[in-house]
């Protein structure tokens, strides 16, 4: 009875994750159509009609809007984003080349972000003490009122210029090699992140430190290890664990900065030069994948969240 | 010379630590016996300081800043004031064992109440892991729950608050402890569910020997299943009486409280109330510290003095001044 419980409420959530899903797809097929004027005509200037049809055949905008994202749906279900206007490549091909990097950077200093945050937010939460919560607020206030791109010529300036640890340019995509190359934006964006998570595991570590549980948890007599994992840690966890997802989602395309600073060729790049150059099929196919891995992740979130504390309601 | 009591407080004062030099006492003169077997109510307003004590029983005084700061306690002959951490493992769920106020908390929400009664259980290392579902089992019938198995799966979010205290007072007693800390265990719960509870810590008492603190500040409730009632004001014990002889208590506070209680109105007659507020930590009144809202007060009770309790019948204690002239 319990087991199915569980079952119901994840395939319920993965329900809601389809269908947003589905509208992602929605709308990253609507971008293109609903943006003013003649995305062909507009990319060609007054060439003669042939051309603009032609281009307009290639973008998938001739036709009745139903027939356009039946083909749109049929590709997609075909692995088939489109080509690139500027390029002649792929779509996929560039998401192909472009993803790793960006799901890299974000995956390690997500990782390195977790293993810091974790004791430095429930030890400082635990101990209580004012001089140390006053100490901790403060750097990280100081590190999230910092602009990332700031901190980040900040790193340069010491780990590039002055030390020359770090590379100013390039990028080698095979595994470990890449490390070369980004452990220097890793170390400005776990530096971020960790400000941030660090903050949510310790505000929700006082909360639950006050709870009367804990203190029963106390008097029963539950030994040190236990204690920590199961009355603080855990019903600590929920909240980190969903804005951890999040984070994570909108990282897709915040990390732009640090790639343009790091000359990083991510995909967050990738997708600003698409906008700037008006390469419609690259905005959308991006934008599609953002989609969908944002969705995804925050599904895994909030399952994650509600197999460690069945009080959340997802 | 403390005796071969189960628990014995004397003269326990407890301060906290506002600053870093401001002190602030908020239970002096707090004194109680416990013999084995036997249930003593505590009974106070709230800010009287009843919960801090029983925090000094199992030794988590210090999460709230407070400490001990002078007087004695034992509990089976062991100075739990000096006690350290390897005696509080031997003590906390072992031998004593505590029922937490209701309303606030309950089980812990992130484990089944399997999981909880197992940890429960565990506290004796030898205990074979094997049966620990049958005991767990065993303990929910105890406290009389229905479907034992399910339960057992469920997590607190989905119990009603007397299953969840149920839950509560079958993990305290898993270890039969000699001692069972109960702080406001009916708080929040409805008025059948209260009764339920009393009349199943009245029945554990009666299976294991078990003594029980039973703190709370409704007297007539406790009043029935309490051998002695120990009252306390503004952070002291002002009067231990057995509760049959409740009615013959010789300290105002005492007789306030108990006429204060609803079920004595007359129709259309006025409920009695206490006048004025307990007085608040840290502006305690020298001398009797109910002496600003009391009916009998007189100039000697202002004075600044020592109240001790003082022997006045058998098992019963008091410290007004003027005992001997009060009457119902």
């Amino acid at each position: 009875m319990l087991k199915n419980q569980i079952a119901r409420t994840i395939l319920g959530r993965l329900g809601r994750a389809l269908s947003v899903g589905f509208w992602v797809m929605v709308i990253s097929f609507a971008i293109m159509r609903i943006i003013p004027g003649d995305p062909a005509s507009a990319r060609l200037g007054g060439v003669e009609e042939e051309a603009i049809a032609e281009l307009r055949k290639q973008l998938n905008l001739d036709g009745s809007i139903v027939q356009q994202f039946s083909r749109y749906v049929i590709d997609l279900l075909h692995g088939n984003l489109g080509t690139s206007l500027q390029t002649g490549r792929t779509v996929i091909d560039i998401i192909g080349s472009t993803l790793p990097l960006t799901i890299y950077l974000i995956l390690f200093s997500t990782f390195f972000a977790v293993i810091l945050s974790i004791p430095i937010g429930t030890s400082i939460a635990w101990s209580g003490k004012a001089p140390i919560v006053y100490t901790f607020r403060g750097i990280t206030a100081v590190i999230l009122a910092t602009p990332n791109f700031f901190i980040a010529m900040v790193g340069i300036l010491i780990f590039t210029v002055r030390v020359n640890w770090s590379p100013v340019f390039g990028y080698e995509p095979e595994f470990p090699q890449n490390l070369k190359y980004l452990w220097l934006p890793v170390v400005v964006n776990t530096l971020i992140m960790t400000s941030v998570v660090s903050r949510v595991i310790f505000s929700s570590v006082v909360e639950t430190k006050e709870e009367e549980f804990v203190e029963t948890g106390i008097i029963r007599g539950v030994g040190r290890r236990r204690f920590f994992w199961f009355y603080i840690l855990k019903p600590s966890m929920a909240p980190t664990v969903v804005l951890l997802s999040y984070m994570m989602g909108t990282m897709l395309g915040a990390t732009v900065i640090l790639e343009t600073i790091f000359t990083l060729p991510g995909i967050g790049r990738e997708m600003v030069n698409a906008v700037l150059t008006s390469d419609y099929p690259v905005v959308q196919g991006i934008l599609l994948i953002f989609g969908v891995i944002t969705v995804f992740l925050s599904f895994i979130g909030d399952v994650i969240a509600y197999l460690l504390d069945r009080r959340v309601k997802i | 010379m403390l005796g071969n009591h189960l628990l014995e407080i004397k003269n326990l004062k407890i301060d906290v630590r506002v600053t870093k030099t401001r002190r602030l006492s908020i239970v002096d003169t707090a004194s109680l016996i416990i013999e084995p077997g036997e249930i003593i109510g505590l009974i106070g307003e709230s800010g009287s300081g009843k919960t801090m004590l029983c925090r000094s029983l199992v030794g988590t005084l210090g999460r709230r800043g407070a400490y001990i700061a002078s007087g004695e306690l034992k509990f089976d002959g062991i100075d739990l004031i000096t006690a350290k951490q390897s005696v509080w493992n031997d003590i906390r769920g072992k031998r004593i064992g505590y029922v937490p106020q209701s309303a606030l908390a309950g089980p812990n929400p992130v484990m089944t109440i399997g999981a909880q009664l197992a940890e429960a259980i565990l506290q004796d290392e030898n205990f074979p892991k094997s049966d620990v579902e049958k005991r767990s089992l065993e303990l929910l019938n105890i406290v009389q729950i229905r479907r034992p198995e399910t339960v057992l799966k469920q997590y607190q979010h989905e119990l009603s608050g007397g299953m969840k205290q149920r839950v509560m007072i079958a993990c305290a007693i898993a270890q039969q402890p000699q001692l069972i800390v109960a702080d406001e265990p009916t708080t929040g719960l409805d008025v059948t569910v209260q009764a339920e509870i009393m009349e199943l810590l009245k029945q554990i008492r009666k299976d294991f020997n078990t003594s029980i603190i039973l703190v709370s500040h409704d007297l007539p409730l406790i009043n029935e299943i309490c051998d002695d009632i120990v009252i306390m004001h503004a952070g002291t014990t002002v009067e231990k009486i057995p509760s049959k002889s409740i009615k013959a208590s010789k300290h105002p506070y005492t007789l306030a409280l108990y006429n204060s209680r609803i079920d004595l109105v007359l129709p259309k007659g006025q409920l009695k109330t206490i006048n004025g507020q307990p007085p608040s930590v840290g502006s305690w009144p020298e001398g009797c510290r109910f002496s600003e809202r009391c009916d009998f007060v007189k100039d000697k009770c202002r004075t600044k003095q020592d109240l001790p309790l003082i022997e006045i019948g058998s098992n019963h204690q008091t410290s007004c001044l003027r005992y001997d002239e009060i009457a119902r």
